[in-house]
């Protein structure tokens, strides 16, 4: 085995509830290399990495670590080996100091007392070595997100951990604390530590990498070295040639030449989630929002929909200025289907019954007040027989529901609603490719009654199959809109990386 | 400045404008007496509150640390009238019962994963109950106060030159309190599991016990708090300290210790007590309805939550945005 390679992972198998998620896997990490992991949604990079840090266990296959094989059943074990896994939602604690962090449940101690001075200079040196930019006595909780993200890797470090795995780390930064984590990262690389860069983000992968790992549906699809990475390949190794010109993926977009229903000017938010949007959408198109995690996809919508607030900009239905909040939203026609669908899509403990009445009081009431079982169950029947909720039963909790008659439930209660703007973020994510359909067949017949349906997905193929144009987000804006021609899955992943506007620029 | 620096100057102004208000509206107010019996007065709650901060700094809450005191004093009364021990066993057993009940509680939350709010809720029930079966009767079978006149125990109740024992025994637990809390593994585990759990657990922090140690502090405060109370009373009944739980985690919150857990210290809470106190004796010699006291007390608790609500989100956006600047001008 070649002496260099400090982490190697072969054939690589596991399978959740007899669904193959990864198979026959090979991975390997040089010493002092920067190793980026890529693929697409669901392609089993997380699950890779869970499997390398010790939160699940590999059906088959073997992991060696400097040449021997190596157990890892935790992420203890794993810590021990020399790696360290920096956290998308960071593990720092706000209230202590850099140096309290960095040593934390392993500070130097004197006489039963911690030896502050002692630790402060051993996070000072560390410091020094690695040439960050943080103060040992500093309090995390006055430090930024980029700062934090130091901290976390500074703590790593600190165990002498030669690995360092990095789970889109810029996902939370901004630029210019992406470009210092790049410095780092460059620092580290010198110093002989060795890197996993997972990102969706494909610039960062070919201005940092030296190698590249793409993972399709599970599978090794290449291994690129530093001067092999070239966008397009890397995009059409992601998704894969035979795929991309399948007629299932590639689908002509047009224009809709109706009146204009749902017009957004210059939304801009507080953050800078998005800013400056302007879109139109026509009466029975779909409006397909693409881009990468973090694009501002789901910010917008929520604040079209007036979950969130918006810092300026106009929001017109029907030609009428609209000042969202979901009360007056649903009055006006919105319907809204969230991201999270068990968090925020219904309510797991009550009926199906109960859920496809909370938006409905209106409909369903006597007298002013109270509400009418009848009403409420004849609504529901109304619903289940529309959409076709499997169990057709009034009374069965949507927790215990599968996930796609679930989803159907959250749709139900809308379509007992006039609509006329439906906004779908990611409405078929953990559902079976049956419900997908379904769900899919709701959303067109919606459009053809004249409903605008805004549909944000970042499953590329659904986001073509369904839309009728597409706007691809990247960063905040609206970059690109697909209205005319044939488009494939390559196209919107090249948009949404920023390939085409660096190409017109 | 810093965040805590700030937090620590809002709760001495408030502390100092609550003693001037009161010194202008009555002469009985600011003098060397009065003043050290705030103290005395302060110091119950002040002493339990050095545990309850260490619960609450763990984001839990202890609800039990009234009938826990009620339960160690009926404890030490049986000892008292039943027994031949000496005074000294007799305290250690009241501390060892206030420590037990401690474990109890962490138990109750961390092993048994039981919300710390339901749970001593529960256990400030079965405390007081317990308090009540052991509770000394007279020959009619009815409770009664159990008098406790040795003079080396009555002795605890009284002074040094002007200064009371009480007194001393607050501002020695605050020393130390604070000192556990910022020199050890354990005061620096109790602000990890407070502030991020997961993170706690990745760093190998033993959660459980950390949060069964805190419980205990509590109770071995509890029973300290007792001991001076029934010294002080020179007997106990099965109602000792009933009510009085609010009393720590009112200091506590007023110094500056946050309810969601990782942030907050001990002098904070020192300073809580004293400014409940001098809120209380302020009342007192204005000869205000005393009813009053528990409506004021509970509006400058919701009006001091709501601030530290409103100020660490502010302070945690400022962060970011600093943040942010940092990196650009780096």
């Amino acid at each position: 085995m070649n002496e260099n390679v400090i982490l190697e992972a072969k054939g690589i198998c596991k399978s959740f509830s007899g669904v193959p998620v990864l198979q026959q896997v090979d991975f390997s990490v040089k010493r002092g290399e920067v190793h980026a992991l890529m693929g697409e949604n669901g392609a089993g990079k997380s699950t890779l990495i869970k499997i390398l840090t010790g939160v699940y266990t590999k059906d088959s296959g073997s992991v060696f670590w400097e040449g021997k094989e190596a157990v890892i059943n935790s992420y203890k074990d794993c810590q021990k080996l020399g790696m360290a896994c920096i956290y998308q939602e960071l593990s720092v604690i706000p209230p202590l100091t850099v140096a309290q962090n960095v040593f934390l449940g392993r500070e130097p101690r004197r006489m039963g007392l911690i030896d502050h001075k002692k630790m402060n200079e051993m996070t000072q040196e560390l410091i020094e070595r690695y040439d960050f930019p943080l103060d040992p006595v500093a309090l995390v909780s006055n430090l930024g997100i980029g700062l934090r993200q130091l901290v976390e890797i500074l703590k790593g470090l600190s165990c002498d951990s030669r690995l360092l795995i990095m789970d889109e780390p810029t996902a939370s930064l901004s630029g210019k604390e992406a470009e210092s984590l790049f410095a780092i990262i460059d620092t580290l690389r010198k110093k002989g530590v060795s890197i996993i860069y997972i990102s969706h983000r494909l610039e960062e992968v070919y201005k940092l990498s030296d190698r590249l790992t793409v993972l399709r549906d599970g599978k090794n699809a290449a291994v690129l070295n530093h001067d092999e990475i070239e966008p397009r390949k890397v995009i059409q190794t992601m998704i894969g040639k035979v795929v991309d010109e399948s007629a299932g993926s590639s689908k002509e977009m047009r224009k809709n030449n109706n009146e204009v229903v749902l017009e957004v000017q210059n939304l801009s938010d507080e953050t800078g989630f998005f800013h400056n949007v302007s879109f139109k959408a026509h009466k029975g198109e779909i409006l397909g929002l693409g881009g990468l995690i973090g694009a501002g996809r789901t910010e917008l919508v929520r604040a079209i929909y007036g979950i969130d607030q918006y810092r300026e900009g106009t929001i017109l239905l029907n030609g009428q200025k609209l000042h969202p909040s979901p009360k007056r939203s649903i009055r006006a026609g919105f319907g809204f289907v969230p991201e999270d669908r068990r968090g925020q899509g219904f309510i797991p403990l009550l009926s199906v019954n109960r859920n496809t009445a909370l938006t409905n009081y209106d409909r369903i009431k006597k007298h002013g007040m109270a509400v009418s079982d009848k009403a409420e169950l004849s609504m529901c029947r109304d619903a289940i027989e529309r959409i076709d909720i499997r169990p057709a039963d009034p009374d069965k909790q949507v927790g215990l529901m599968s996930g796609g008659n679930q989803q159907k439930v959250v749709l139900g209660k809308w379509l007992m609603r006039d609509l006329k703007v439906l906004i779908v973020d990611e409405p078929t994510a953990g559902i079976d490719v049956g419900a997908k359909d379904e769900i899919y067949g709701i959303l067109e017949d919606l459009a053809k009654s004249g409903v605008v349906v805004i549909l944000v997905s970042s499953d590329l193929q659904e986001l073509i199959r369904v839309s009728h144009r597409i706007l691809v987000m990247r960063k905040g804006s609206v970059i690109r809109e697909f209205d005319s021609g044939v488009i494939t899955q390559s196209m919107v992943l090249e948009a949404a990386s920023g390939l085409v506007e660096k190409e017109v620029s | 400045m810093k965040q805590t620096t700030i937090r620590r100057l809002i709760s001495l102004g408030m502390l100092g404008a609550l003693v001037l208000l009161f010194s202008c509206m009555s002469s009985y107010y600011l003098n060397g007496d009065n003043l050290l019996e705030i103290v005395r007065d302060a110091s119950v709650a002040g002493i339990i509150g050095v545990g309850v901060t260490y619960v609450i700094i763990t984001s839990g809450i202890d609800l039990s640390t009234g009938s826990c005191m009620a339960l160690v004093g009926m404890t030490m009364a049986n000892i008292y009238r039943y027994t031949l021990l000496p005074i000294w066993m007799m305290l250690l057993i009241g501390i060892l019962v206030g420590l037990a009940a401690g474990l109890f509680n962490g138990f109750v939350v961390a092993k048994l994963h039981l919300p710390e709010f339901i749970a001593t809720l529960a256990t400030m029930g079965i405390f007081r109950a317990l308090t009540y079966a052991i509770a000394i009767r007279d020959a009619g079978g009815v409770i009664t106060s159990q008098a406790m006149t040795y003079s080396s125990f009555v002795r605890w109740g009284g002074t040094v030159g002007k200064l009371h024992y009480v007194s001393i025994a607050f501002v020695i637990a605050v020393i130390l309190g604070q000192l556990v809390l910022k020199k050890t593994r354990f005061g620096t585990n109790l602000y990890a599991v407070g502030a991020n759990k997961k993170a706690a657990e990745l760093s190998g922090i033993n959660i459980a016990k950390t949060r069964i140690m805190a419980y205990m502090v509590v109770g071995l405060c509890s029973a300290i708090g007792a001991i001076f109370t029934t010294a002080r009373l020179q007997s106990t009944t099965a109602l000792l300290g009933n009510g009085f739980e609010f009393d720590p985690i009112a200091a506590a919150v007023v110094g500056g210790v946050s309810l969601s857990g990782g942030y907050g210290d001990i002098v904070g809470t020192f300073i809580g007590a004293l400014f409940m106190s001098a809120l209380d004796n302020g009342v007192l010699k204005l000869q205000m309805n005393t009813a009053y006291q528990y409506v004021i007390k509970g509006v400058i608790i919701i009006l001091v939550v709501m601030f530290d609500a409103w100020y660490n989100g502010r302070m945690e956006k400022l962060a970011q945005e600093k943040g942010r600047k940092e990196a650009v001008s780096s």
